[in-house]
């Protein structure tokens, strides 16, 4: 298979498989991007308080305007207005609270071109020890081998010991 | 009575200081008997603080409600396995515990017999007895469990009803044991550096105590886990809340500490990163009780907040940090590793990479958890960070850490052949596409389960497939049947197999991760008597209302028939408990577990009309959650268990008698 056909189908792997919205947001939807203001500093969908003051009417709201078509987005900033961005359960991705969403990749990223240089050094360093190796006689060769061989077979079989 | 509690506290303080002082200096000075008399202090602070413990069990068992601490947590209609759980209930009492499970790990850490790093017991027995001495100074100085009320009450407030439930008899201790734990190992690292022996030994000591404080911590997790499911009611096990996040932090860098010290036993490398990891765990558990007990973070575990106890644990973490990574860096120059490798593609990378992610995630945990502290800081704007944040960053790197796990069993040690990686990856790779072709065809179209799942498979097939060869080659060479053989294959090298097994139990708790937060339905509906309600393939029918009265609370019980595709299947019974000390009604949710999926019901509330407002959710997979824990637990045993003690061979006793 052509690296292009192998493209081409994985393409279409990909459209089959993105998310399609089919249907559109329902209550527990939104609820589960709101944090509920009672104070239990539970998801809004997970607040268990029995008839909460806050809880059951932002629920109740959500209901409401969802029959009045607004959209799941409309709705999310109307919480925004009312509370600030405390009630939503993620911060926006946007602005400073990017640092937030980025930054661990980026430490990532750096730490593994950290590690990628580090190994190349040592792996420089393993063969530069490789290379000095001293020439004996055939018969010391093979008992060093020997040896060699045992003790790299108990290091790779070997757990922490 | 409560004064020779607080009495025995006073002299527990007096003696862990004049313990680590005389550890310290009888040790630089080789003087045997100060070292003697520091570790008989040692003992009789273990001593000391269990007669402050029996005394406020027997205050808690006996309702001695002058005691305030007693009075707070308790009340005289309390069976006695909760009386002994306030133990841990409450600030002062948990911090006793602390300090008393301490003490006793210390004493443990000076009579284990060893014959490796012996010589850094003195210097490690002074660190966890410094330890000791700060939280003996907040027990009598900040928060203190024997302080007396003016008067008597006639009664106690009681147990938090949340609290009441089996899983406090087990989460709390479990988990206190884990974050205590951490100490051995930290003090151990710190004696290496002060006693300057940056060899193998202080890793070699310090293995199965870090093994075991990090199985402790996971159960205690876990348990929390269960708890919080089958209890608190709103359908999950795990909501990101910050104390959550705080006692997975240290768990998740000892878990990189416990790989990376493998690699320091094999290569001598990583001396300083080690140092840091476990650093960096002692650091994160005391982190974890500072949030719990200053309030600063708004949390469903939350002390009676105590910002003088808060501040106190900050100082001492500061303490920590700085006093241990300046020592670390003073002697920086002398922990050089001399690092070779073989090749950029061995296990050894894998391992490097496993490092990075696990400390990566817990990054990522500790930046969204203090977030709220930095928006503020920094904007002036309060925001939250919860669950859709932690699930969508820690998603795909807890994901690439499982793939390593998978990974690494494939690659050989020092250097990988590209024959020998193309023979190895062939089968495990085409049983992973071959799986994620099949859930296409099953119908499942979300793509990051399209990924995830086939990860599974491929880490599971590897290490089984590892196995069988391992069994095989050790049928072949003894003869043995293939139950024996699997059985000396795992006997012969126990850290190692250990080890496989906990992987193959976090595959299973990932596979029940997958499932319950991919495929989780829920339908919240109001119901009269006799309607019925269906979900996914469950149709339930509200059968009956009812309440009654117990000596302590009002419970509201109702009564549903399951069946599944017409089957009848059971009845289920959620519940509200409406107690009479406490103000906050508690759920009492209806489970009905398969290995398939879990049927969840819980009662939200009603109407004089009759009409029941339910919530159901169908949680796909959850059991395998706590099998995949199990399993976890199950490894980790394996690979803490000793090997028996190598008795001198006949020819180096001979050798020895003829010396003399």
């Amino acid at each position: 298979m052509s690296l292009k056909k192998l493209g081409l189908a994985a393409l279409l792997f990909l459209l089959l498989v993105s998310p399609v919205k089919a249907e559109s947001a329902t209550v527990s939807d939104i609820s589960k991007q709101l944090i509920c203001q009672c104070g239990c500093t539970l998801l809004l969908s997970n607040c268990t308080h029995i008839e909460c003051p806050v809880g059951v009417p932002m629920k109740a709201l959500i209901e409401q305007k969802l029959d009045q078509g607004q959209s799941e987005e409309q709705i999310i900033q109307l919480f925004v207005a009312q509370y600030g961005e405390v009630v939503l359960a993620s911060p926006p991705k946007r602005g400073f609270n990017l640092a937030a969403w980025v930054s661990p990749f980026a430490a990532i990223a750096a730490g593994g071109v950290a590690i990628y240089f580090a190994l190349k050094k040592w792996v420089k360093r393993g063969k530069r020890y490789q290379t000095k190796d001293v020439t004996k006689s055939k018969e010391e060769d093979k008992e060093y081998q020997r040896q060699l061989e045992k003790d790299l077979k108990e290091f790779d079989e070997g757990g922490f010991r | 009575m409560a004064d020779i509690g607080y009495i025995a506290l006073i002299l527990a303080l007096v003696a862990s200081i004049y313990s680590a002082i005389a550890f310290v200096f009888g040790t630089r000075r080789g003087d045997a008997r100060l070292v003697a008399s520091a570790k008989n202090s040692l003992l009789a602070v273990c001593g000391l603080v269990s007669v402050s413990v029996a005394i406020l069990v027997y205050a808690l068992v006996t309702h001695d409600f002058q005691i305030e601490y007693v009075a707070s947590y308790t009340s005289s209609d309390l069976s006695l396995p909760y009386l002994l759980s306030a133990l841990w209930a409450g600030n002062s009492g948990s911090l006793l515990f602390w300090a008393w499970l301490l003490s006793i790990f210390a004493v443990v850490v000076v009579l284990q017999k060893r014959d490796i790093g012996k010589e850094l017991v003195p210097y490690a027995s002074a660190i966890i007895m410094g330890t000791a001495a700060f939280f003996f100074a907040l027990l009598l100085f900040v928060s203190n469990p024997f302080q007396k009320l003016a008067f008597v009450p006639a009664e106690g407030m009681g147990l938090n009803p949340l609290l009441e439930n089996p899983g406090m008899l087990f989460h709390p201790p479990f988990l206190l044991a884990g974050y205590v734990g951490f100490t051995i190992p930290f003090a151990f690292a710190i004696a290496a550096l002060f006693a300057r022996k940056f060899g193998d030994e202080w890793i070699i000591t310090i293995r199965r105590w870090t093994l075991v404080a990090w199985l402790f911590l996971g159960i205690g997790n876990l348990l929390g886990a269960w708890w919080a499911y089958a209890e608190l009611g709103w359908g999950g096990y795990w909501a990101w809340d910050p104390v959550e996040s705080a006692s997975f932090m240290p768990w998740l860098v000892a878990t990189a500490f416990l790989h990376s010290i493998m690699m320091q036993r094999r290569r001598g490398i990583f001396k300083k990163w080690n140092m840091v990891l476990i650093i960096l765990t002692f650091s994160l558990t005391i982190f974890g009780t500072f949030l719990t007990r200053s309030g600063v973070l708004s949390s469903v575990h939350t002390f009676a907040a105590s910002p003088l106890l808060g501040y106190s644990f900050l100082a001492f973490i500061g303490v920590v940090l700085f006093g241990s990574l300046g020592l670390l860096y003073l002697r920086s120059t002398e922990l050089k590793g001399e690092a070779e490798m073989e090749s950029l593609v061995s296990r050894e990378s894998t391992f490097l990479l496993n490092n990075l992610l696990i400390v990566g995630a817990a990054f990522a945990i500790f930046l969204g958890t203090v977030f709220p502290l930095i928006s503020e800081a920094v904007r002036g704007v309060k925001i939250s960070v919860g669950a859709p944040f932690f699930d969508q960053v820690n998603g795909p790197i807890f994901l690439a850490v499982i793939l390593l796990t998978g990974i690494c069993t494939l690659i050989g040690w020092r250097r990988a052949s590209t024959k020998n990686l193309v023979r190895n990856f062939l089968w495990p790779g085409v049983a992973a596409i071959g799986l994620g072709v099949a859930l296409f065809i099953l119908g499942i179209r979300e793509w990051f389960a399209l990924i995830a799942f086939p990860v599974f498979g491929f880490v599971l097939f590897t290490i089984f497939s590892e196995w069988f060869r391992g069994t095989r080659a050790r049928c072949r060479m003894r003869g043995e049947n293939y139950l024996k053989a699997f059985w000396g294959l795992i006997r012969a090298n126990k850290p190692r197999y250990g080890g496989y097994i906990v992987h193959i139990g976090i595959v299973i708790f990932a596979i029940g991760v997958g499932g319950s937060s991919f495929y989780s339905v829920e339908k919240e509906v109001t119901l009269r008597l006799g309607d019925s309600m269906t979900i996914k393939n469950y149709t339930l029918t509200y059968e009956s209302i009812d309440s009654y009265e117990t000596e302590s609370k009002t419970v509201v019980t109702t009564t549903l028939s399951a069946y599944n595709q017409g089957k009848f299947i059971g009845k289920l019974i959620p519940e509200k408990y409406f107690h009479r000390t406490y103000e906050q009604p508690v759920t009492e949710v209806a489970i009905r577990s398969t290995l398939l999926e879990d049927l969840y019901v819980i009662l939200i509330g009603w109407d004089a009309d009759g009409t029941t407002a339910f919530k159901v959710l169908v949680n796909p997979l959850v059991m395998w959650l706590w099998i995949g824990g199990g399993v976890v637990v199950l490894g980790g045993v394996i690979a803490f268990w000793p090997d028996r003690r190598r008795l001198p061979s006949p020819r180096q006793t001979k050798a020895r008698r003829e010396e003399k």
